[in-house]
C-alpha cells in the first residue's frame, strides 16, 4: 500500500522524519518497504499483512500511527449538503441474500457534470499508483485510499426501473464488467442487479451498463459491506484481483461505509457541481455488534513472560479503539468495527505486545533437559557424507522436479505429476536420483568441466494408484572422466566400473550387513554387461553400472558416466557397523602365488566362494593380482576360451609359525577345490 | 665377494649373525640395484628394441620369479633366517620389494624415452624418478618444489552446510530433529495451521498442486502439526527439509528451496524464551557482535507473530547498500504457537504455550559465503561447489 506522508497529515502530527516514521510503523507490525521522496511529498511504501485491511487506507494507517504516538487521529472533516428532495423517493433498494452481503447504504446525487478531475486530486492518485479516469470514478477511488472502504458509482438513468437488487446471479447469466471482458456467472457469485439484469460483480468490479460516461447525470453511489468469503470465491473463479476485492475478502470495515459514502457524496457535489438527494438509504438487516473478548491479566504474563501495567494495557486497547471496561480478572475489551482479525484473548494480547513494543519485552535463554535418545539416522547420515567427502565426492542438490521424458529413460516407476507445473521440463517430481544426477554431469561436462565425481542424499517419489504419493530416500553417486588426473609424478586413469564399485561397497560396509553379495544385472540406464547390485538377504541395496551410450549423448555428457543408486530407506534401517576388537596375530604371514588358467565363463566370485568355502582359517587373504583373457596372451600361452588367472594367497596363523609343508598343503587344497570348477594350474 | 655371489649364500654362510650385518647386506644389494638401474636408464639409446632389449634384460636379472636376483634374496637370506633375524630381513626384504618396482619394464622405458627426448643437451642427471622409496636408496634428490600429489577431496553442499550448523546449535539447546513429508495433503500444509481455503492469507504461500488435496509442502510448519501428534508436549524440535513455491525462479526466488521450522512447546514457555532462544541462535550463526531487533507481523499459525531482524553482518547496523541503509536484516519469521494450531496438535492450550520460528536456510548461505543469486544451489556447478 502506498502511503503519501502529507495526506496522513491530514488526520495525525508526525513530529518526525520520514525514515524515523519508518522504522516506527515496522516497530508495530507496518513494515515500510521502501521510503522515497516524491517532489515536496514523501512516498511510503507500507507492506500490509493479510490479516489489517484497517491498515489498507491513509486514514487506517493514521489511526496507528496516533496510537504509537500517543496522540488522537484528527476527526473527517466534511459536510453532505441535500437537497429537498428524497433518495428514498427516487430509488429502492433490496438485499436478497443478506448472509453475503450485510449492509448496504446508498445516495443519489443529480445535476452531476462528468469531467476531469481537479489537479490536486489527479496528482495525489497518480503519486499512489491509481490512474486518474474521470471526477466521479476518480473520487471513488480517492475516499476508497482514504478512509479504506471501497465504492462504486451507477449511472443511475441506466439502472431500469430504479431498483437496486443484491441477489445471487442466475446460473449462466452474462455480465461485462468495466474491463469489457464478459463473464458467465453462477449461483455462487453476488451481483448487483437493477429490475431486469446485473449491474455489477458485488464487491469486485462494476458492470458497463452502468458505467459512469461523459453523458452521465445521476449518480447512485454504493456502500456496502459483502462477505469476504463470498467476494474471493467470486474474485477467484473469474480470475480477476481489484483493489474492492483486496478489501472486502480480507474484511472491510462495515461501520465505515455510511461514512465512506457521505464523504464521496459531498466530493462529488463539490467536484461535479451535482446535489445530493436528501436522506443515505442504509439497508441493514441485522445490525452487527461485536461481542467483548476478556482479557486476563495473568494471560498477558503467561504468554509475554512479563507483566504490563494494568494503565499501559488499557491505553493500548482504548488507543486503538476498543471499548475496554475492567473485569474480574482483567479487562473485556470489545473490538472496533474496523478489526475484524481481533476474535481471541491472544489477539487482544499480540494488540498490546505490538504496541508496547517486541523489543522492550523480556528474553531468556535455556537449554531443555538433556536427551537421552540419540539421533541414530542424523548419525548414520553424517558418517555417509563424511565417508563420501573423504572419499572426494562433491555433494549435489538437484531440483526434485523434472522432465517426465527424461525421467522415464531411467525408470518404469511412475513420477508424480504435478497440477499446475511452471514448465514441462519440472512438471513430475522425478522416481529416480539418476536422471538429476545425468543432468547434473552434462552441466559440467558441458561448461569444460572434466573429472567429476558427485553425491547426493535426496529422495525419489513414487505415485499410487487411490493412495498418497510416497517417497524413498536415495544415495546417488555420479563419476565420470579421469579418477586420477594427470601429474608430473603419475599419469591419468580413468575411472571405471571398479571404482564406483568400490565406493558403494565402502558406503554399504559402515553398516552392519549380513550376507552381502554382488550381483550382475539389467537395468533400463545402464549398459548391459557393464550394471550390478549389490543385495543383503534379499534386499536389493544398490545398483550401480555405466550410463547407456545413448542416454548419455542425449544428456550431452562427453565422456562415459557411471552412476549408482542406493536405497537409503533399506540401508538406514541396519545399524552402522560397531567396532568390536579381533585378535590379530604377531607370527609372519607366508605368501604364496597360484598361477591359474580358469575358463571365461567363470566368475571370479565362485573362486572366492570356493577357496572360502574350505574354511582354512590359516588363509589371510586372496587377491587377484592378474586375470589376462587368451587373446591378451601370447598365442598358446592359454587354451582358447580361457583367462589366466594370477591369484596372491596370504597364509597367517593365529598360534604359530606356519611351515612351507603347511602352506604347500593349504595351497594343494586349494587348487583342488578350484579343479572341479575347471581351473588349471598354468604350465 | 659380488652381490650375486652373496645372494646364492645363507645368513649363515656368510658369517651374518647380527642386524647390522643384514642392514649392511641389503645397503649393498640396493645400491648395486640403483647402479644398473641409472647405468642402463643413463645409456640413452635412440633405438626403441635395443632399449626395450636391455630394459627386459635388467629386469630379468632381478625381477625372474626363477634365480631372479630377489627370488635368491628370498630363498636363502629370507627363508633361511635365524628366526631372531627373521623380522629385520622381512623388513628390509619388503623395501627392496619395493624399490625393485623401478625395474618393472615399463617404468624403465618410459624414463628411457624421457632420457631420449631430454637428451639434446639436457643436463640429465637433475631429473630422477621421484617413487616412494627410492629417494633414500638411490641418493638423489627429488625437486620437493614439485606440485604435491593430492588426494582429491570432496565437498558438502553449502546449503547442507548451513543446515548442519543451524541444526547442531539447537540440537546443543535440546531439540530434536524431526522431519515430515515434501508432498503434504492440504490438511497438514494449511488447514491445520489455522490458513483456511476462505482466507487470503492463503494467498501468501504460492502453491505446487498435486490435486486437489495434495500440495508439494510450501513450509517446513506442517512438520510442527505431525510433530505435536506424534510425541505431545513438552516438546523441543526443529524440522529441516525441502520446500517448494509455484515462483518464476530468477535471482531470490526459487521453485524448490529448503527451510528450517523450530517449534518448543512447554508449560512455561513464554515470549521471551522466543527472543532469548533466536537471539541466541543469531549471535551462535552470525557471530557474538550480532544484535536482534523483533517486529511484529502475521502468520496464521502464530499469534503474537513477528520477525526477526539482525544488525547487519556487512556494516554493523550503520547502514550499507545490503540492508538498503537500514542497518537491519530480516532473518525469519516467528511467534507463540496459535492456540487453534496447538488444539490442531492434540495439546491444550490453556496448559502448554509454545513459541514456533521459520527460516529460509538458502538465504542465509547467501549471507554467510555472499552469494548473490539463488539458482546457484541448484545449478551444481562444481566450480561452485568446489568453494565449499
Amino acid at each position: 500500500m502506498r502511503i503519501l506522508l502529507s495526506w496522513l497529515r491530514e488526520f495525525v502530527e508526525i513530529p518526525f522524519e520520514p525514515r524515523k516514521l519508518q522504522a516506527d510503523l515496522t516497530s508495530i507490525g507496518l513494515s515500510v518497504e521502501a521510503v522515497t521522496s516524491s517532489g515536496s511529498d514523501w512516498l511510503l511504501d507500507v507492506e500490509v499483512t493479510t490479516n489489517r485491511p484497517d491498515c489498507l487506507s491513509h486514514y487506517g494507517v493514521a489511526r496507528e500511527i496516533a496510537a504509537a504516538y500517543r496522540t488522537t487521529i484528527r476527526p473527517l472533516k466534511f459536510e453532505v449538503q441535500e437537497s429537498a428532495e428524497a433518495a428514498s423517493e427516487r430509488v429502492s433498494i433490496e438485499i436478497s441474500d443478506s448472509s453475503l452481503c450485510a449492509r448496504y447504504c446508498g445516495r443519489i446525487v443529480e445535476g452531476v457534470r462528468v469531467g476531469p478531475s481537479p489537479e490536486w486530486l489527479a496528482r495525489r492518485l497518480e503519486a499512489i499508483g491509481q490512474r486518474p479516469i474521470n471526477n466521479i470514478a476518480d473520487i471513488t477511488n480517492y475516499v476508497l485510499m482514504e478512509l479504506g472502504h471501497p465504492l462504486h458509482a451507477f449511472d443511475f438513468d441506466r439502472i431500469q426501473d430504479r431498483r437496486i437488487i443484491v441477489r445471487r446471479a442466475r446460473a449462466g447469466e452474462l455480465l461485462q464488467t468495466l474491463d469489457g471482458i464478459e463473464r458467465r456467472l453462477t449461483a455462487n457469485d453476488l451481483v448487483i442487479a437493477d429490475a431486469a439484469r446485473p449491474v455489477a460483480l458485488a464487491g469486485v468490479m462494476g458492470g458497463q451498463n452502468s458505467e459512469i460516461s461523459p453523458q452521465t447525470r445521476v449518480v447512485l453511489l454504493e456502500s456496502a459491506w459483502f462477505d469476504p468469503v463470498s467476494v474471493r470465491r467470486t474474485a477467484k473463479s473469474q480470475g480477476l484481483h481489484t483493489e474492492a476485492s483486496h478489501r472486502f475478502e480480507r474484511g472491510a470495515d462495515i461501520g465505515m461505509a455510511p461514512v465512506a459514502l457521505d464523504r464521496a457524496a459531498a466530493m462529488v457535489a463539490e467536484l461535479s457541481g451535482g446535489k445530493v438527494l436528501r436522506g443515505r438509504l442504509d439497508v441493514y438487516p441485522a445490525p452487527q455488534n461485536r461481542e467483548a473478548i476478556v482479557l486476563r491479566q495473568s494471560e498477558i504474563a503467561r504468554v509475554l513472560g512479563t507483566e504490563i501495567a494494568p494503565s499501559e494495557v488499557e491505553r493500548i486497547l482504548v488507543a486503538l479503539g476498543f471499548a475496554v471496561e475492567a473485569a474480574a480478572a482483567g479487562w473485556c475489551a470489545q473490538p472496533p468495527s474496523f478489526r475484524l482479525d481481533v476474535r481471541r484473548e491472544v489477539d487482544l494480547i499480540e494488540e498490546v505486545a505490538r504496541q508496547f513494543g517486541y523489543d522492550r519485552l523480556p528474553a531468556r535463554v535455556r537449554s531443555v533437559s538433556p536427551r537421552l535418545e540419540r539421533d541414530v539416522e542424523r548419525e548414520k547420515i553424517l558418517a555417509l557424507s563424511r565417508l563420501l567427502t573423504g572419499l572426494g565426492y562433491r555433494e549435489i542438490i538437484p531440483s526434485s522436479m523434472v522432465d517426465p521424458k527424461d525421467n522415464a529413460l531411467f525408470t518404469n516407476r511412475p513420477p508424480v505429476a504435478l497440477a499446475n507445473p511452471l514448465s514441462q521440463d519440472a512438471s513430475v517430481l522425478r522416481s529416480t536420483s539418476l536422471v538429476s544426477m545425468a543432468s547434473v554431469l552434462a552441466f559440467n561436462t558441458d561448461r569444460g568441466q572434466k573429472d567429476l565425481s558427485f553425491f547426493e542424499l535426496g529422495k525419489t517419489y513414487e505415485a499410487r494408484a487411490n493412495a498418497h504419493p510416497a517417497e524413498h530416500r536415495v544415495l546417488a553417486l555420479g563419476l565420470t572422466g579421469n579418477r586420477r588426473p594427470p601429474s608430473v609424478h603419475e599419469p591419468a586413469r580413468e575411472a571405471k566400473f571398479f571404482d564406483l564399485k568400490g565406493d558403494v561397497e565402502s558406503v554399504l560396509e559402515l553398516f552392519e550387513l549380513p550376507e552381502l553379495r554382488f550381483e550382475e544385472e539389467r537395468c533400463l540406464a545402464y549398459e548391459e554387461g557393464l550394471a550390478g547390485r549389490f543385495v543383503s538377504g534379499t534386499t536389493v541395496l544398490a545398483a550401480l553400472g555405466r550410463l547407456k551410450p545413448d542416454i548419455q549423448r542425449r544428456f550431452k555428457i562427453r565422456a562415459e558416466a557411471w552412476l549408482a543408486e542406493i536405497d537409503l530407506d533399506q540401508l538406514l534401517a541396519f545399524p552402522l557397523k560397531q567396532p568390536m576388537l579381533r585378535p590379530f596375530s604377531r607370527f609372519p604371514t607366508v605368501e604364496r602365488d597360484l598361477s591359474l588358467v580358469v575358463p571365461m565363463g567363470l566368475p571370479y566370485r565362485r573362486i572366492a566362494e570356493a577357496i572360502a568355502r574350505l574354511g582354512i582359517e590359516e588363509i589371510y587373504s586372496v587377491e587377484p593380482l592378474e586375470r589376462k583373457a587368451a587373446a591378451e596372451l601370447p598365442a598358446g600361452l592359454v587354451p582358447e576360451g580361457h583367462a589366466s588367472l594370477f591369484l596372491h594367497v596370504t597364509f597367517q596363523s593365529l598360534t604359530r609359525t606356519l611351515t612351507g609343508d603347511e602352506v604347500d598343503e593349504a595351497a594343494g587344497k586349494i587348487y583342488s577345490a578350484l579343479e572341479s570348477l575347471g581351473v588349471r594350474l598354468r604350465a | 665377494m659380488t652381490v650375486d655371489q652373496k645372494v646364492r649364500q645363507t645368513l649363515a654362510e656368510l658369517g651374518v649373525t647380527e642386524s647390522a650385518g643384514v642392514v649392511a647386506l641389503f645397503a649393498e644389494v640396493c645400491e648395486t640395484m640403483e647402479r644398473e638401474r641409472r647405468e642402463l636408464v643413463n645409456r640413452v639409446a635412440a633405438d626403441k628394441a635395443e632399449r626395450d632389449r636391455a630394459c627386459k634384460e635388467l629386469r630379468d636379472r632381478w625381477l625372474a620369479r626363477k634365480n631372479g636376483l630377489l627370488s635368491l634374496v628370498d630363498e636363502r637370506w629370507l627363508k633361511k633366517a635365524p628366526r631372531e633375524l627373521k623380522p629385520v630381513v622381512g623388513q628390509h626384504f619388503n623395501a627392496l620389494r619395493k624399490a625393485s618396482e623401478q625395474l618393472e619394464v615399463g617404468v624403465l622405458a618410459r624414463e628411457m624415452k624421457c632420457r631420449v627426448a631430454a637428451s639434446a643437451g639436457a643436463v640429465l642427471e637433475a631429473r630422477s624418478p621421484i617413487v616412494a622409496g627410492t629417494t633414500v636408496l638411490s641418493g638423489v634428490s627429488p625437486d620437493l618444489t614439485l606440485p604435491s600429489i593430492r588426494r582429491p577431496l570432496g565437498s558438502m553442499h553449502p546449503v547442507t552446510r548451513v543446515l548442519r550448523e543451524i541444526e547442531e546449535i539447537f540440537i546443543a539447546l535440546g531439540f530434536r530433529i524431526e522431519t515430515g513429508p515434501e508432498i503434504e495433503t492440504v490438511e497438514y500444509n494449511f488447514d491445520a495451521l489455522n490458513i483456511p481455503e476462505t482466507h487470503p492469507s492463503r494467498d501468501d504461500w504460492d502453491t505446487l498442486y498435486v490435486d486437489e488435496k495434495t500440495v508439494l509442502r510450501t513450509h517446513t510448519s506442517p512438520v510442527q502439526i505431525r510433530a505435536m501428534r506424534k510425541y505431545g508436549a513438552p516438546l523441543y524440535v526443529i524440522a529441516p527439509g525441502k520446500v517448494y513455491r509455484h515462483d518464476k525462479p530468477d535471482s531470490s526466488h526459487a521453485t524448490m528451496f529448503h527451510q528450517v521450522e523450530g517449534l518448543a512447546v512447554d508449560r512455561d514457555i513464554t515470549f521471551a524464551d522466543l527472543k532469548g532462544t533466536l537471539d541466541y541462535f543469531a549471535k551462535r550463526f552470525f557471530g557474538e557482535k550480532v544484535r536482534t531487533s523483533f517486529h511484529p507481523s502475521f502468520f496464521p499459525f502464530t499469534e503474537p507473530s513477528g520477525e526477526v531482524a539482525i544488525s547487519c553482518t556487512l556494516c554493523d547496523g550503520r547502514g550499507c547498500r545490503v540492508c538498503k541503509e537500514s542497518g537491519w536484516l530480516e532473518v525469519m519469521g516467528c511467534g507463540m504457537v496459535h492456540p487453534e494450531v496447538l488444539r490442531q496438535g492434540g495439546i491444550e492450550p490453556e496448559e502448554f504455550t509454545g513459541w514456533a520460528f521459520g527460516m529460509g536456510v538458502e538465504r542465509y548461505a547467501m549471507m554467510k559465503y555472499g552469494i548473490d543469486d539463488i539458482q546457484l544451489f541448484f545449478q551444481n556447478d562444481v566450480r561452485f561447489l568446489k568453494q565449499f
